[in-house]
């Protein structure tokens, strides 16, 4: 019997955006080989209910305070163990950071295909094919999964989430939780209170070369706030110590798939669009007219961000009210 | 103890990339540079540091064509001592968890402390390399560091995840991947350059790591250039004007608002 199987990733006790987006990917999977959708959840009882309308026929769930912090040798166990017992083919999760640490962990337990990050499932071929960025998003590479068993890590805000209609999914305790952890999460450091991650954030509004210093942050984190987005930079505002690099987007930063990218005072560089490329929709805001970025911007408006984005932010505020 | 890097050669992030029809997977080399995969650079710089402090040389393991040996020539110029170059076909083409078995068999000979590669390999965007590899010598990982602390037979690593970071400890040996922030890559100086050329780059086949050859557990069958973005609307006006034409288009064409 085959079947797929989804991590379910939680954040601050809700289940992430990107894991909800897996469970759809994982239905249209599941219904080309005529197989069960599968989840494994750690210590998550409270969100069963919300598991039932993803899809899922059976949740492997494993609890206790060994699964309490991430290990992805005690994950990737478990999620091995749930494997074995539904005979499960796909494994998936979000290509987020601990996603794609767990995906790596247990592709190399299974000796299965690994597919990082990927942007597309080819679900009718045989074996299955997927589609992912690589040469940072300047190519699209085309790959066919042959091992029998695959896992593969999707990437944020590009797989729709598909409610399905209520259903109370069968729960299977799992017996894990027994591999020894060499390397131990000891503390977890959140950034500073109210700052959004880019990597999942629907809207970003990124600050380049113009923004002229820290100082001209403040009115792209402005922006970022009316919208309820995230902040963004090019790697050159990064590299002048304008902005951490935990914010920087492009080929050596991260890699985007927001709704909405609002690009002031970047020049959009393939370095960056290698990052943001895959946007829904690109606004930049430039003095030059002939900027790259202006070249491939939805919508381009030729002026000072400093004189723009304060206006915009303040009408902005007017129509969110 | 040794401090062992897993090197790659990938396309200058400047370079254009086509697909090459000549072979699935393969891009057109002609006027692409290519140059140590800049990520590594931040793994070389803190094996140095670790082993200018605790003692034990950086060697090297890489996966490439011949050509790679000038990537590893860089990473010799910044004070790296000698590495192992597999340049068969059939490791070059493997996939990533193939990749990662070859790895950890070459590894296996230089018996590292600890072995550092970097976040993400920039040309097939793999940034498993360390997981895999860690399996298949049963040691620990840990992914993506931007701080990372030797003493003794662990080390306290920093990782960045979603809105934040997390603190990790692990034993020793084990595999852990360098981001950027970790630290500053020292330039080689010229002297260094002249004194690269005569270290040992020991070419490694399958066979005598061996490994037999195995069927692929994921193949590139296709590469393509994604679609184009077209160019929108480019407007010019005071700033109330072009925020009104904004904010008609976010909420009609967008739909955002």
């Amino acid at each position: 019997m085959a079947g797929v199987i989804v991590w379910i990733e939680t954040s601050e006790g809700k289940i992430r955006k990107v894991t909800r987006e897996a469970a759809g990917a994982g239905a249209k999977i599941a219904a080309a080989l005529n197989a069960p959708l599968c989840a494994v959840l750690f210590n998550g009882k409270d969100l069963l209910p919300e598991l039932g309308n993803l899809g899922f026929s059976k949740i492997y769930t494993a609890d206790g305070p060994a699964f309490e912090k991430y290990s992805g040798e005690v994950y990737a166990e478990a999620l091995a163990a749930a494997g074995e017992l539904s005979g499960a083919e796909v494994f998936l999760t979000g290509a987020t950071a601990l996603g794609r640490d767990l995906s790596a962990s247990l592709a190399a337990r299974l000796d299965a295909a690994l597919a990082i990050d990927v942007t597309e499932i080819i679900y009718d071929a045989k074996p299955l094919k997927v589609v992912r960025p690589v040469y940072s998003g300047k190519l699209l590479a085309e790959v066919e999964l042959t091992s029998e068993k695959k896992v593969i890590s999707l990437r944020p805000n590009v797989f729709p989430i598909t409610e399905k209609p209520a259903a109370s999914p069968e729960l299977v305790p799992l017996s894990a939780g027994t591999a020894a952890i060499r390397a131990e999460v000891r503390k977890a450091i959140k950034a500073a209170e109210g700052v959004m991650d880019v990597a999942e954030a629907t809207i970003i509004v990124s600050g380049g070369r113009g923004t002229g210093g820290p100082a001209g942050f403040k009115v792209i984190e402005d922006l970022a706030k009316t919208l309820g987005g995230a902040v963004g930079a090019s790697r050159v505002a990064v590299d002048e110590g304008w902005i951490e690099y935990s914010h920087q987007v492009g080929q050596t930063g991260k890699v985007v798939s927001p709704v909405l990218y609002i690009a002031c005072g970047i020049s959009g560089s393939t370095q960056h669009f290698a990052g943001m490329g895959t946007s829904k929709f690109i606004i930049a805001v430039n003095t030059d007219p002939d900027a790259p970025i202006m070249g491939k911007a939805d919508f381009a408006i030729v002026g000072d961000l400093f004189k723009v984005v304060p206006v915009l932010k303040e009408e902005l505020l007017k129509v969110v009210k | 103890m040794n401090v062992a890097v897993i090197l790659q050669q990938v396309p200058d992030t400047e370079a254009v990339v086509k697909p090459n029809p000549a072979g699935a997977g393969a891009i057109i080399e002609d006027g692409v540079k290519f140059i140590l995969n800049p990520y590594d650079e931040f793994a070389v710089e803190e094996a140095l540091k670790i082993t200018e402090k605790d003692g034990g040389e950086v060697v090297g393991v890489c996966i490439g064509p011949d050509r790679a040996e000038t990537a590893i020539r860089m990473a010799m110029a910044m004070g790296m001592e000698r590495a192992i170059l597999i340049s068969e076909p059939a490791a070059v083409e493997a996939d990533i968890v193939t990749q990662g078995g070859i790895l950890a068999a070459a590894l296996k000979t230089l018996s590292p402390r600890l072995v550092l590669c970097g976040r993400e390999m920039i040309d097939n965007q793999n940034d498993a390399a360390a997981a895999v590899v860690a399996s298949r010598l049963g040691i620990p990982h840990v992914l993506a560091a931007s701080k990372i602390e030797v003493s003794g037979d662990k080390a306290v690593v920093v990782r960045d995840i979603e809105g934040g970071s997390l603190e990790i400890e692990t034993s020793l040996p084990a595999a852990i991947s360098c981001q950027k922030g970790l630290n500053e890559p020292r330039y080689p100086t010229l002297i260094a350059i002249k004194r690269a050329k005569n270290k040992e780059i020991k070419k490694m086949t399958l066979a005598e790591l061996g490994i037999a050859a195995a069927a692929p557990k994921s193949r590139v069958t296709a590469l393509r250039l994604p679609n184009a973005r077209a160019a929108g609307v480019k407007i010019t006006g005071t700033p109330e004007e072009v925020t009104g034409k904004c904010l008609a288009w976010l909420s009609g064409t967008a739909k955002v608002i």
